[in-house]
């Protein structure tokens, strides 16, 4: 297996990530904790974001939808997502819950529904991208992966 | 001198925010209590200060809308006890009102979420913890 090339294409689909504006430097700072003692810090990190963040936007559209009885709620599943977000570095989806709730706060149905729209887009192309970035990272394997490599 | 482990108590509903909060506080030399609520704090809290507890935690990271009790509630108990452990809000809530009802409340410290090394090295250090 040509580790060279993987490590390379990681490196490369790292920096397209960031430099597409997909991530943030929080992603980094998951990456520097993770160590020997445990391996798969980022990724399961980031499987916790991606098991999360589903329900709340299924959650967040039932939200708008019954609007505006249940305001305070939506509010409050935003945030959750908003903080879930920033916890991985998803710095286009954490904006977009800023969008959102200011859709929100002004009672902005349509903005809300649009903002919901590309913020499931935004979802589904980053949940691709990491499960594609992880799934090469495996095929490298611990000890051969440059995942602190800071070049 | 002695280098005896901190202890910090993690105050947060979210598992998400706990797992990285529990890695930058391990990955700084700490040991981690954790409590899900506000409720669950001030029980731990009182245990550690009560006969044989160990001692009160060097330190309280607390998150602001979690069930049962939120962070406001619980550092004002905390307070209310006498405990004077340095109380920091980590929370998404940043607005200077949020802030100011923190420290209202007895938080002697905010920070926005994620928690990070960063983050942490600036905490330790004011409360001369490091």
């Amino acid at each position: 297996m040509d580790y060279s090339n993987l490590r390379r294409q990681i490196i490369f689909m790292k920096k397209s990530f960031f430099d597409q504006g997909y991530l943030d430097e929080q992603f980094n700072q998951l990456e520097e904790l993770q160590d020997e003692s445990s391996p798969n810090f980022v990724e399961e990190v980031v499987a916790l974001f991606l098991k999360d963040s589903p329900r709340l936007l299924i959650n967040i559209e039932q939200a708008i939808e019954k609007y505006p009885q249940d305001f305070y709620r939506l509010d409050s599943l935003v945030h959750q997502l908003k903080g879930s977000a920033s916890s991985i570095g998803a710095v286009r989806m954490k904006n977009e819950c800023s969008v959102l709730k200011a859709h929100g706060n002004d009672k902005n149905l349509e903005g809300c529904r649009r903002s919901l729209q590309k913020m499931k887009r935004e979802h589904a192309t980053l949940k691709q991208k990491l499960e594609s970035y992880f799934q090469l990272l495996r095929q490298v394997g611990p000890r051969n992966s440059a995942v602190n490599s800071r070049k | 001198m002695d280098r005896r482990r901190i202890r910090v108590l993690l105050v947060e509903d979210e598992e998400i925010h706990r797992v990285v909060a529990r890695a930058v506080l391990r990955g700084a030399g700490a040991d981690v209590d954790e409590a899900e609520n506000g409720a669950e704090a001030v029980r731990l809290v009182r245990e550690r200060i009560g006969g044989g507890g160990g001692g009160a935690y060097d330190l309280i990271l607390t998150d602001r809308q979690m069930p049962v009790m939120d962070g406001h509630e619980a550092t004002r108990r905390i307070r209310a006890m006498g405990v004077a452990t340095p109380i920091v809000a980590v929370s998404s809530d940043c607005l200077p009102s949020d802030v100011h009802a923190f420290t209202a409340a007895g938080a002697d410290d905010f920070t926005p979420k994620p928690l990070t090394k960063e983050k942490l090295g600036h905490i330790l250090a004011k409360f001369q913890l490091a």
